[in-house]
């Protein structure tokens, strides 16, 4: 199957995994061994979050119902070592969904409380045919974010974990879910991971075992890739009739600039990618000003490149080092210091690919259900929009002692979520065929908002063929200074897996080399390594260095699989 | 008096070495602030001129208290009642678990601020400052304390200067322990994790990455130490570690141990950051590598290019002329 450079669809090499039998669990633990709370929350990023405090203000006005929920009525179940420690977005926001959260916080406050850097009132977007030329196009519709404003998700998050513990919410840090807990048809909550294995699972001297965390209602809000997510899709059937979900992948730095930057800036590309139907690269970059309480300047800048490209050596780090040389960018950034660096893979697929929202005992919010407009590039509201909505019709099932959830899905639907996700249905599909083939399509999806009718098919990210190209000869050697290598880069996230830590990555070994080079160029954090005496052609071995694991999830959408790591492990973002 | 106390760790007659280095940076330190430095060992039968020879390193006293040797509570206790007889304002730690146990117990104890892992200690306005790196060494945080601070340092943060020969006084101090304190016994002593070498103690460090190519190449370098002979040692990157060629105890780096010897020779280390920062604070690094554009060599004081299977040997037998010369 591999030959010279002959194309491999890394889908043909699964990884070893056995969901949902391995992330589903049926036996529950005895009852005096397991935690019991009222409702569970999977992940302590913008969505889940967002679902506990709107939960807690209508619980706070009924203690009826709170007393009800015991003596944990909502626990939030983090991976990270704080909520947001994993979470990174572009980020330029529609404000909407978090004035209606938070009605009692300005703007104001929000930069204040340190998660919001200004609203935008100049913006412009950029064509770069070449390395060294830009041209200003006018903002495409999708593209106008006046009045919006740019903001860490990731401290978003910790602001929003203070609230929810104020509230009365438990939340659990550095605790993986890894388990669905599935009785009867129903779901029961969640079983945390365990923690102080070594390598090959023994337990260690500081072993800790993982506990069955029981609940009234279970809220996935694992983000990207979630594995309890994934496992519940396949379980209870949800993605039946859908499209498949398809991923892109974004990496993003903070900058500390000498001179503010006047607008928000994106650009479309061509350049660095290279957007023949053969390389199959779709991409582009943002570059947003930021302020901070302080009065300082930072700049946020990222790459983002869909993950249905060809050739192998793509690599959405490097491409965004490559980009830093711009003239365009160099005039903002440079005497500036890089203060933050990170990755993350985001669901692109929209509308079509949206799984069926709730499942007896259980329902999704935000990017676990895939609600990013990647048009627009806008997902933080709708995680925040969509946890309003859980928390209302939780709180609705719970007056009524009804574990029926189905009025979430409808309001989903009709709300602005809904509504947005619907007029950018089949906008970017035209895309899977290339850029140049695709564009007109795409434009025409543009200027009708949607009024086309119609249903436009997605491919599965995994099975297009990939073949080792040329893009990575255009990547500079980083200096250290102005770009940078993928370690340094690791470093600076404050990741801190243990050494000893059990793998929780899922590769194949014994794969053709254009699998294990796409896997090589496209992790952010370079867990994967080509022995240096692989054959040159034919199938290798890969290293997998997982201790460098960002967890961006990106490999699952290539071939391979990110599982929950150890509670605690990974980046410890801070203003991504 | 104000002052700093200083615990000094000792073995079979010997100082550790990061408790003399605590020793000499708080006598620079109490100099600064015009106050002195004390130091305090705890043990059973400790001679008198034993102690003393910490006024070689600077200190211009060293109490001496009889107690159980290797625990914490003891030091605890015996700390607790210095401090307050005496009215210190800090103690210094050189490192170490048990430091990391003692500090935390003090600082329990005294209702005082503590700082841990501790890389540096400035004077600022007639108080002390410590200096830590966190989030993965990415950043500094500095720590002040309000009322007393107890400073524990990172192994090898403070140098450790010759010793001038001089003795301190020694005062014996009657400690009465608390009922808890003589509850634990010291059973057995043991390195952690299997370590058979003190790679933190050791003025040479030859140190293998993946660049030796197989679990063998350690051999060189083994062979290379032995040569080198004296306070040498054989230590290993986090990858091939990782990939089971060496011992974890020998692992240096991030998240491994931070080293700062005379010498640090890398054979076939790239010198990523997450390896950096375990072994930058060396005296002299020497790297060998065959590829020139290895970050290494943007911090080697000496860098080769080149095949180190060719480079080792020939150093092996440059090094014994050398020395049986």
């Amino acid at each position: 199957m591999a030959g010279r450079n002959g194309a491999v669809a890394p889908g043909a090499y699964p990884p070893p995994v056995d969901s949902p039998n391995e992330f589903i669990k049926r036996q529950l633990d005895p009852e005096d061994e397991r935690i019991e709370v009222g409702v569970a929350i999977v992940g302590g990023g913008t969505a889940g979050l967002a679902t506990a405090n709107r939960l807690l203000q209508l619980l706070a006005d009924d203690p009826e119902t709170l007393e009800r929920l015991g003596e944990v009525p909502v626990a939030v179940i983090e991976k990270a070592k704080v909520c947001g420690g994993h979470n990174l977005s572009g980020a330029v926001v529609r404000p909407g969904p978090l004035q209606e959260l938070y009605p009692e916080y300005t703007r104001e406050q929000w930069r204040e409380a340190g998660w919001a850097f200004g609203e935008v009132t100049k913006e412009a977007v950029y064509m770069t045919p070449t390395g060294k030329v830009a041209l200003r196009i006018p903002t495409p519709p999708p593209f106008k974010n006046h009045g919006n404003e740019v903001i860490s998700v990731s401290a978003l998050a910790r602001w929003q974990q203070q609230l929810a513990e104020e509230g009365g919410a438990y939340v659990l840090t550095e605790t993986s879910a890894t388990q669905l807990l599935v009785e009867d048809g129903v779901v029961r909550g969640v079983r945390t991971g365990d923690k102080g294995r070594g390598k090959d699972g023994e337990p260690l001297g500081n072993f800790e075992p993982g506990t069955d965390v029981t609940a009234q209602h279970t809220v996935l809000a694992e983000g990207c890739w979630g594995t309890l997510t994934g496992a519940a899709i396949r379980e209870f059937d949800l993605a039946e009739g859908r499209e498949p979900q398809v991923w892109e992948l974004g990496v993003k730095e903070v900058w500390k600039v000498p001179k503010p930057l006047d607008r928000l800036i994106h650009t479309i590309g061509p350049w660095p990618l290279r957007i023949s139907a053969k390389y199959g690269q779709i991409g582009g970059t943002w570059i947003y000003p930021m302020k901070n309480a302080k009065g300082e300047d930072l700049v946020s800048i990222g790459f983002v490149v869909d993950l249905e490209y060809a050739d192998a050596t793509t690599s959405a780090h490097d491409l965004l080092q490559q980009f830093k040389q711009h003239p365009l960018v160099r005039k903002i950034l440079e005497g500036g210091e890089r203060i933050a660096w990170g990755a993350k893979a985001l669901p692109g697929g929209g509308y079509w690919s949206m799984p069926k929202l709730t499942m007896p005992g259980a329902l999704l919010v935000g990017d676990s259900a895939g609600m990013v407009d990647t048009v627009a590039l806008k997902g933080v509201h709708h995680c925040i929009k969509s946890g309003i909505l859980a928390g209302e019709a939780i709180y609705a099932a719970l007056k009524r002692g009804s574990t029926d959830l189905s009025a979430y899905e409808d309001a989903v639907e009709e709300s602005s979520i809904g509504k947005e996700l619907w007029q950018v249905r089949n906008t970017r599909q035209p895309f899977q065929k290339g850029f140049l083939r695709g564009g007109p399509g795409v434009n025409l999806q543009i200027a009708t908002k949607g009024k086309l009718p119609g249903r436009k098919e997605w491919h599965r990210n995994d099975a297009k063929p990939m073949f080792i190209g040329s893009t990575a000869k255009g990547y500079p050697k980083p200096d250290g200074k102005y770009t940078f290598d993928k370690l340094s880069s690791v470093f600076i996230t404050g990741n801190a897996t243990r050494d000893d830590a059990p793998n929780h990555i899922r590769v194949r070994q014994n794969v053709p080399r254009e699998v294990a080079e796409t896997w090589r160029w496209m992790c952010p954090a370079g867990v994967y390594e080509i022995p240096e005496d692989a054959p040159e052609h034919g199938n290798v071995d890969v290293i997998v260095n997982y201790t460098n694991c960002v967890q961006c999830g990106a490999i699952t959408a290539k071939g391979g699989r990110l599982t929950p790591p150890e509670g605690g492990d990974g980046p410890l973002y801070q203003i991504t | 008096m104000a002052g700093i106390l200083v615990y000094a760790l000792h073995y079979e007659g010997a100082f550790n070495k990061n408790s003399l280095g605590a020793v000499a940076e708080a006598a620079k330190l109490a100099g600064e602030l015009g106050t002195e430095a004390h130091a305090i060992v705890v043990g059973e039968g400790i001679a008198d001129d034993l102690a003393a020879q910490l006024g070689g390193y600077g200190a211009a006293k060293v109490f001496k208290v009889e107690a159980p040797e290797g625990l914490a509570q003891p030091v605890v206790d015996a700390m607790a009642k210095v401090m307050t007889d005496n009215g210190h304002d800090y103690a210094l730690f050189g490192g170490g678990l048990l430091g990391f146990e003692i500090g935390a117990g003090l600082a329990a104890r005294l209702g005082a601020g503590v700082t841990m892992e501790v890389t540096n200690v400035t004077v600022q306005d007639g108080r002390l400052v410590a200096e830590r790196p966190i989030l993965g060494d990415s950043a500094i945080s500095e720590s002040r304390y309000k009322g007393v601070g107890i400073i524990i340092g990172r192994l090898n943060a403070f140098e450790v200067p010759a010793s001038t020969g001089a003795s301190a006084p020694v005062e014996t101090v009657a400690v009465e322990l608390s009922p808890w304190s003589t509850k634990a016994k010291l059973v057995k002593r043991g390195e952690q994790r299997g370590a058979d070498v003190d790679i933190e103690g050791a003025d040479i460090l030859v140190a293998g990455g993946r660049g030796l190519g197989k679990a063998e190449g350690f051999e060189q370098l083994q062979e290379l130490a032995d040569a080198f002979g004296g306070n040498s040692a054989v230590a290993a990157t986090r990858a091939v570690v990782d990939a089971g060629w060496y011992p974890y105890a020998a692992q240096i780096g991030q998240t491994g141990k931070t080293v700062a010897p005379k010498l640090y020779l890398a054979a076939g280390i790239s010198g990523a950051i997450q390896h950096k920062v375990g072994m930058q604070s060396s005296e002299n690094i020497v790297a060998i590598n065959k590829d020139a554009n290895a970050p290494i060599f943007e911090f080697a004081d000496l860098g080769i290019v080149g095949d180190l299977n060719k480079i080792v040997p020939k150093l092996i037998e440059a090094v014994k002329a050398k020395k049986g010369s």
